[in-house]
């Protein structure tokens, strides 16, 4: 008697968790009677990338779209990847450093972000994506030190790093080793061989902690950081320009582009600047405002929502 | 294939065995602050759990602090951690002790509390005081099941120590989280190996160390064997 | 003291909260279905394993090998493994998730079965009973205690284990504890890590009653 109850049970749950389970897996993307179909946005792992993956993405959702996102995915080793491999659709780029990252360390990116975005497009062609226009607003890697560390050692520009770099310790994300714009550009084009490299985040709370408890002399922030200032940190000057044209630029699958996306597109892009940066970064890192709100009032400031 | 090939190259390169980043510092981080974590489990929770079993008191408490245990996400107890204490390894240690001390508590109450009481009624009949019960009689016969306890519970620190590299800390979860954040799945792949290897060895030393302190006549008891330790819940 | 604790950011801010909790109830389903997914798969994986171990000696010990192999591999290495096969998808994290309850269930299904009494055995055969119905109305039945233990177990352990799945892009409730690290808020962080335990405590105690419920004539002492 008791087997029995003990295999109805077995069968209760396994029923139970199979229809779970499909549940669960179509209710993700089903494909709608309309013609417009769902894509997924992804973005970085820092609060910046969630904003404007925000803003591309509810553009789109205000015309029908419907949009998955997966937002702190990752670093670009992870994101572009899964948009070569047609698991995401969109991610929102710097036109220099994916250029350099696709071109596997070439140095071909300028200071020119019309160029560059051309010269990326040639080799996202290969992976059936496409950069659309380049926006004005610019991230680019810079590299900071407390006020104290800049005293100590007299630094105002990267170029005062090669004499004292050996003493120093360098903090980054763990990509910050390989990336060309970081730890080895330093060394290749200021001549800065630091004493050692610390693995921490993406301009997150863990450099910020780093940097302020003295754990690494310095750091890589985001040039678009809106807490600098309040931190106590000097940005060092890029005075032989090892960073380059890291202008925001929406970099989107060929298969699902259109010419209504790419309007609008290019629209966002040409109406967003640094400063909109900074003043949203601000406000999601000191207020926590959420990105998803920030992108909706950006949106609506700027006319391309009611 | 040439996967593998490359993971073989990557032990071989001499590169990874020095230096700040190289392999033998990173174990060498990893076992200490696991080290640290289990011993400070150790100070805590043996008493607490041996005290219960004698006493026979409180056995709700010391069966049902694993459950507890279990339920307790490393990940989130670990940033919460880093709120508190910052940037160092104090995060890092308090999330390790928490997970090593459920298994240590549960595993040495039942032990001291499930030994023969016909054993601990003959030693009090014998004019044995409590001290010499528990020190003579008890702990020698619980000692297996307390060594299980502990196995598990180094076992899975070592395994959950990889977290540490979350919070920009050492050990050999800085491959796995580097070669995450770089794409390089042969770092990925050697620092697993090296956390898989390392459990294991940690499990095969406290196997031995269990075997030894086994009192002869008991040993092979199936009920030794087949203990709650029988099972390691993971963590991480 | 971290140097982040600072006072404008408390541990909850409760007009965030109270915003997102439809985000919150989102990440708690997504959190309980990975969950379901992984200890129900890895039932359904360890059973017939269980009894094959059970029933022929020469393979219990490579099998529960196998397992506990796969339980040395910290989970965030194993989801990392798959991602070139299996994308950044659920079925990375699934993959990932039932290897670590295929050990936990197929131990204690083996030695739940290897705990029924010889004397049983023998008298079951005595009463013309053949092995497949002996396996389904004597062994496997009072075998229960075992396996539901580690039901529960596996799936409060799972219930851990899926938190960090969200360094792989899933995650349910991890994903809020990521979020909090990222953007250094605290609120997020809390509720991922609180709803996370509540949740594995609700498990645990409604696992306890249906075992309870099941077998009324176990001895419980866990």
């Amino acid at each position: 008697m008791r087997s029995f109850k003990f295999q109805a049970f077995l069968m209760t749950i396994l029923g139970l968790s199979l229809i779970a389970s499909a549940c669960g897996t179509s209710g993700g993307g089903s494909p709608s009677t309309t013609t417009k179909e769902t894509l997924t946005f992804a973005g970085f792992n820092f609060s910046e990338s969630t904003i404007l993956m925000d803003i591309y993405g509810k553009a789109l959702e205000a015309k029908g779209y419907k949009i998955n996102y997966k937002a702190n995915l990752g670093s670009r080793e992870v994101v572009e990847p899964a948009l070569a491999s047609g698991q995401i659709d969109f991610y929102p780029g710097y036109a220099a450093t994916d250029l350099e990252f696709i071109n596997k360390g070439k140095g071909e990116a300028t200071g020119d972000p019309q160029a560059t975005t051309a010269k990326l497009n040639t080799y996202l062609s290969a992976i059936g994506a496409k950069a659309l226009d380049p926006s004005p607003a610019l991230d680019a890697n810079a590299f900071a030190v407390t006020k104290a560390t800049a005293a100590k050692y007299s630094l105002t520009k990267l170029s005062d790093l090669a004499p004292v770099a050996g003493r120093m310790v360098l903090g980054g994300p763990p990509e910050c080793a390989t990336r060309p714009y970081c730890q080895p550009g330093l060394k290749s084009v200021y001549g800065a061989n630091f004493k050692d490299f610390k693995a921490l985040d993406a301009d997150g709370p863990l450099t910020r902690a780093a940097l302020s408890g003295g754990q690494v002399d310095i750091a890589l922030v985001f040039s678009s950081d809106g807490d600098l200032d309040s931190r106590g940190y000097v940005v060092l000057d890029d005075d032989k320009h090892l960073e380059a044209a890291d202008n925001v630029v929406p970099i989107i699958r060929t298969k699902v582009l259109n010419s209504e996306i790419t309007s609008i597109f290019n629209k966002i892009s040409a109406a967003l600047n640094t400063t909109d940066l900074r003043a949203m970064n601000k406000s999601a890192g000191i207020d926590h405002v959420d990105p998803d709100t920030l992108a909706a009032t950006w949106l609506k400031q700027h006319g391309f929502t009611s | 294939m040439v996967f593998l090939g490359q993971v073989i190259a990557w032990f071989l390169n001499p590169a990874h065995w020095t230096g700040s980043h190289g392999v033998p510092t990173r174990v060498l981080e990893h076992l200490q602050i696991s080290g640290i974590a289990v011993g400070a489990a150790l100070v805590i929770a043996l008493p607490i759990g041996i005290a219960l079993g004698h006493w026979g008191r409180g056995g709700l408490l010391a069966i049902n602090v694993s459950n507890v245990g279990r339920a307790l996400p490393s990940f989130g107890i670990l940033v919460i951690a880093f709120e508190v204490f910052g940037l160092n390894n104090t995060p890092v240690l308090v999330a390790l002790t928490l997970l090593a001390i459920p298994p240590v508590v549960t595993n040495s109450f039942i032990a001291v509390r499930d030994v023969d009481p016909e054993l601990r009624d003959a030693a009090r009949g014998m004019g044995m005081r409590e001290r010499r019960v528990l020190f003579e009689v008890e702990l020698p016969l619980a000692l297996p099941l307390i060594m299980a306890g502990i196995r598990t519970a180094a076992v899975q620190v070592v395994a959950t120590a990889t977290l540490a590299a979350l919070i920009a800390g050492g050990g050999l979860g800085r491959y796995i989280l580097d070669g995450l954040g770089q794409r390089d799945d042969v770092q990925v792949f050697a620092g697993a190996a090296l956390v898989a290897l390392l459990a294991m060895a940690v499990e095969l030393a406290f196997s031995g160390l269990e075997q030894i302190v086994t009192p002869r006549g008991i040993k092979g008891n199936p009920v030794g064997r087949m203990a709650v330790g029988v099972v390691e819940p993971r963590l991480f | 003291m971290g140097p982040l604790l600072d006072a404008t950011d408390p541990w909850i801010r409760w007009d965030w909260f109270w915003l997102h909790v439809p985000v919150f109830e989102a990440r708690l389903l997504e959190h309980v279905e990975l969950t379901a997914i992984a200890v129900v798969v890895g039932i359904v994986i360890a059973a017939p394993m269980a009894i094959v171990a059970y029933r022929w000696r020469p393979l219990r010990d490579p099998l529960l090998a196998i397992g506990g192999l796969l339980y040395t591999i910290p989970s965030l290495a194993l989801f990392a493994f798959l991602i070139p096969f299996t994308g950044l998808t659920v079925l990375t994290s699934e993959i990932g998730l039932v290897s670590y309850t295929l050990l936990i269930l197929l131990r204690n299904m083996v030695v739940g079965l290897e705990g029924v009494p010889e004397e049983v055995r023998d008298a079951a055969r005595g009463m013309g009973y053949r092995p497949l119905a002996m396996l389904l109305r004597v062994e496997i039945p009072l075998a229960t205690p075992a396996i539901l233990a580690g039901i529960r177990i596996a799936t409060v352990t799972t219930i851990g284990l899926v938190t960090v799945t969200a360094l792989i892009g899933e995650g349910g409730l991890g994903q809020l504890i990521n979020e909090g690290l990222i953007e250094d808020f605290k609120t997020p962080l809390v509720v991922g890590t609180v709803l996370s335990i509540v949740l594995a405590l609700v498990a645990d105690l409604g696992l306890a009653g249906v075992e309870r419920l099941l077998t009324p004539w176990a001895r419980r002492s866990l």
